[in-house]
C-alpha cells in the first residue's frame, strides 16, 4: 500500500519533472542515457487507444548529442504488447502510417521530432485503455546507443492526418 | 522550449558573428530594440512556492475565470490523473513553453506574466468524498436579498483563474487547459475581465472601475505581515496552509441610472472623490477616513449609508483583499451597456471576514441602487507547489 503510493508519486513526479527538462546534456558526458537526449515525450489518448487491443503513438524530441549515428529501431513497453517505429507516408493520395523499415536514423549532432502526422512510436496491443494523466513506461532501442527508459504522460491529442488502419 | 529558444537566437545571431564594429552595434542596438518591444511579453511570474500565484500581484490586462463540474465519473484517481496534466501545462505555460502535444506551439506566446490559479467549490469535496479536506466554514454563501443571481455565473465544483498581460497568449494557455480537462469534468461557465493594458497606468497606481471610481483603495500591501495574516491561511488541512478563499461576484452596474446623478451625488454614494479616490473631507487616496467629519451644516460628511462607511471593517480583523477586474458584454439594442466588475476578495475565512461586511451592505447600501450581483461563487485554494508535487498531492496525501 505505502510502496505503491510511493512508486506513483514518484512516477508522476518524474514525469512532471522530466518533460520540463530543457535537452542540455553536454556531448562529453559519460553517462551513456545523457548523449542521446529525450525531451517533451508525450503518448496520445484517442479513440483508438480507449479499449484493452487498442493502439497509439508516442512522441518526442530526440537529439543525437554523440559522435556517431543512432538508430531508433524499436521498443517494449509493459503497457502494450508491440512497439514499433512508425513513419506517415502518402500512399494514393492519403496519408498512412506504416512501419519504418531499419528504424529511423538519427545522425550525430542532429535532433529528430516525433510528432502526430510524421515519425513516431507506435504502441500497439494495449493492455488496458489509455487513460488521460496517467504515466506511460516505455524502453527505446537504439542500434548504436543503450537503451532508454522513459516516463511519458498521456493526454489527449485531436487526431493528426494518418489513418489508424487495424492490423488484419 | 519555444519561448526561450527564440530569445536565445536573437542574441545568438550576433554573437558569434566576427564582424565591423559598426555592424555589429548595429545589430546589438536592433537586439536591445527588440527586447524592449517585446518587455511585456518576457515578464513571467513565478510557478512554484510557498503561495499559488495569480493572488498577490499587479493585476495583469486580461483574465478569464473558468469554472468547471467534474463528471460524475470523475473519481479520486481520475481527478489525481487531470491535476498530472494539468500541473505540468500550467509550469510550462507560465514559463512561457508550449504545453505537451500542442499542435500550435507558435500560439504560445507568455509568458506575458501568465498566472493560473487552481480552486474548488464546496460540493467538489462532496463529490470526491474529501469531506475531511473542506477548509473550515467553507461552504456557499448564504442568499442576500440585493442578489439576483443568475446559474451561468454562478457555482462550480473546480475554478482555473486565468490571467496575463497578453489575450493572445492568455486565449492559448486556456485552450491547453481545456483540452486536458474536458475528459474530467465539463465547462461551466467563463467570465472573461480585463484592467489596463501595460504601459497605461504607472506602477502601484489602482486601475479605475467603469463607474469612474478608482477601485481597491484601503486593501492591505502585498508583501505585508498585514495581507499574510488577512489572507493566507496557517491552520487547519495541510493542503490549504499557504492557501485561501476567494469569493467572486459578478457585480452588473447600471450606467445609465448612474449617469443621470451629478458628480457629488456620485461621490456621496461612495464617500470617496472620483479626482483621485481621497475618502470625502481628505486630500489623498491613501488618507484615513474620517467618519466623524461633519461640514458646515453640521452633515456628516461621509452620508451614513455611503458605501465605504457600509463596508469598512468593525474590527481590525475583519478585513478582506479585493482584486477587481471589470467585464463588459454586448450592449442592448437601445445602448445599454452590459458591464461591471469581476469582483474578488481573498480571506482566510469568508465566515469571519467577508460576511459581516457583505451583510452590512446587503442591509443598506447607497451603491446598491447602481450594482446588481448577478453571479456568485466561491473557491478554496490550495497552498503553493513545491517542485515534484501537483494540484491533488497534498488533498489526497
Amino acid at each position: 500500500m505505502g510502496l505503491k503510493k510511493v512508486l506513483t508519486t514518484a512516477i508522476s513526479a518524474a514525469f512532471i519533472l522530466g518533460s520540463l527538462t530543457a535537452c542540455a546534456a553536454p556531448a562529453e558526458s559519460v553517462d551513456g542515457h545523457d548523449e542521446i537526449h529525450l525531451a517533451d515525450g508525450w503518448v496520445r489518448v484517442s479513440e483508438y487507444s480507449a479499449e484493452a487491443g487498442g493502439m497509439t503513438g508516442a512522441f518526442a524530441e530526440i537529439s543525437n548529442h554523440t559522435a556517431n549515428d543512432v538508430t531508433l529501431v524499436g521498443g517494449s513497453s509493459a503497457s502494450a504488447m508491440m512497439v514499433e517505429v512508425h513513419e506517415v507516408v502518402m500512399v494514393g493520395g492519403e496519408m498512412k502510417m506504416q512501419a519504418k523499415d531499419g528504424g529511423i536514423l538519427i545522425k550525430a549532432g542532429e535532433t529528430i521530432t516525433l510528432e502526430p502526422g510524421g515519425l513516431h512510436v507506435m504502441l500497439m496491443g494495449l493492455k488496458a485503455p489509455l487513460l488521460g494523466g496517467e504515466t506511460v513506461e516505455l524502453t527505446l532501442d537504439f542500434d548504436g546507443a543503450e537503451d532508454i527508459t522513459v516516463q511519458w504522460p498521456a493526454k489527449a491529442s485531436l487526431a493528426g492526418d494518418e489513418s489508424y488502419e487495424p492490423k488484419g | 522550449m519555444g519561448g526561450a529558444a527564440a530569445t536565445g537566437a536573437i542574441v545568438g545571431a550576433t554573437g558569434g558573428a566576427a564582424v565591423a564594429a559598426n555592424i555589429a552595434t548595429a545589430a546589438a542596438q536592433t537586439a536591445a530594440q527588440l527586447a524592449a518591444q517585446t518587455a511585456v511579453r518576457q515578464r513571467s511570474e513565478p510557478f512554484f512556492g510557498s503561495h499559488q500565484n495569480g493572488i498577490e500581484l499587479d493585476l495583469q490586462s486580461h483574465t478569464n475565470f473558468i469554472a468547471l463540474d467534474l463528471h460524475a465519473e470523475t473519481n479520486i484517481r481520475a481527478f489525481e490523473r487531470w491535476m498530472n496534466l494539468l500541473t505540468d501545462d500550467i509550469s510550462r505555460l507560465t514559463a512561457g513553453v508550449a504545453a505537451l502535444a500542442d499542435p500550435h506551439p507558435e500560439l504560445a506566446l507568455g509568458p506575458a506574466r501568465l498566472t493560473v490559479t487552481v480552486g474548488f467549490g464546496p460540493n467538489f469535496f462532496t463529490k470526491l468524498g474529501l469531506e475531511k479536506q473542506r477548509p473550515e466554514s467553507f461552504q456557499d454563501l448564504p442568499a442576500f436579498k440585493i442578489d439576483r443571481l443568475k446559474e451561468e455565473f454562478s457555482g462550480g465544483d473546480v475554478l482555473l483563474h486565468v490571467s496575463a498581460d497578453d489575450p493572445l497568449a492568455l486565449s492559448h494557455a486556456l485552450r491547453s487547459l481545456i483540452r486536458d480537462s474536458v475528459e474530467f469534468a465539463s465547462v461551466r461557465w467563463s467570465q472573461q475581465g480585463f484592467s489596463n493594458a501595460q504601459g497605461v497606468v504607472p506602477t502601484g497606481v489602482r486601475q479605475r472601475n467603469l463607474m469612474g471610481q478608482v477601485d481597491g483603495t484601503d486593501n492591505p500591501e502585498f508583501a505585508s505581515d498585514d495581507f499574510n495574516n488577512l489572507v493566507w491561511i496557517n491552520d487547519g488541512p495541510e493542503w490549504i496552509q499557504g492557501g485561501t478563499t476567494v469569493v467572486l461576484r459578478r457585480i452588473a452596474m447600471q450606467l445609465n441610472t448612474w449617469d443621470l446623478l451629478g458628480r457629488d451625488a456620485k461621490e456621496q454614494v461612495i464617500g470617496r472623490n472620483l479626482e483621485n479616490g481621497a475618502p470625502l473631507g481628505g486630500n489623498a487616496e491613501t488618507d484615513p477616513i474620517d467618519f466623524e467629519a461633519r461640514d458646515a451644516r453640521g452633515l456628516k460628511v461621509i452620508p451614513d449609508f455611503a458605501h465605504i462607511r457600509r463596508a469598512s471593517a468593525a474590527n481590525i480583523g475583519e478585513r478582506i483583499f479585493r482584486r477587481p477586474f471589470n467585464y463588459e458584454g454586448t450592449p442592448a439594442a437601445d445602448g445599454t451597456p452590459d458591464v461591471g466588475l469581476l469582483w474578488t476578495s481573498y480571506q482566510r475565512s469568508i465566515e469571519k471576514q467577508f460576511l459581516p461586511i457583505q451583510r452590512r451592505l446587503d442591509q443598506f447600501d447607497l451603491l446598491n441602487k447602481w450594482t446588481v450581483p448577478i453571479g456568485s461563487a466561491v473557491f478554496a485554494i490550495g497552498g503553493g507547489l513545491r517542485e515534484g508535487e501537483t494540484f491533488a498531492t497534498r488533498l489526497l496525501g
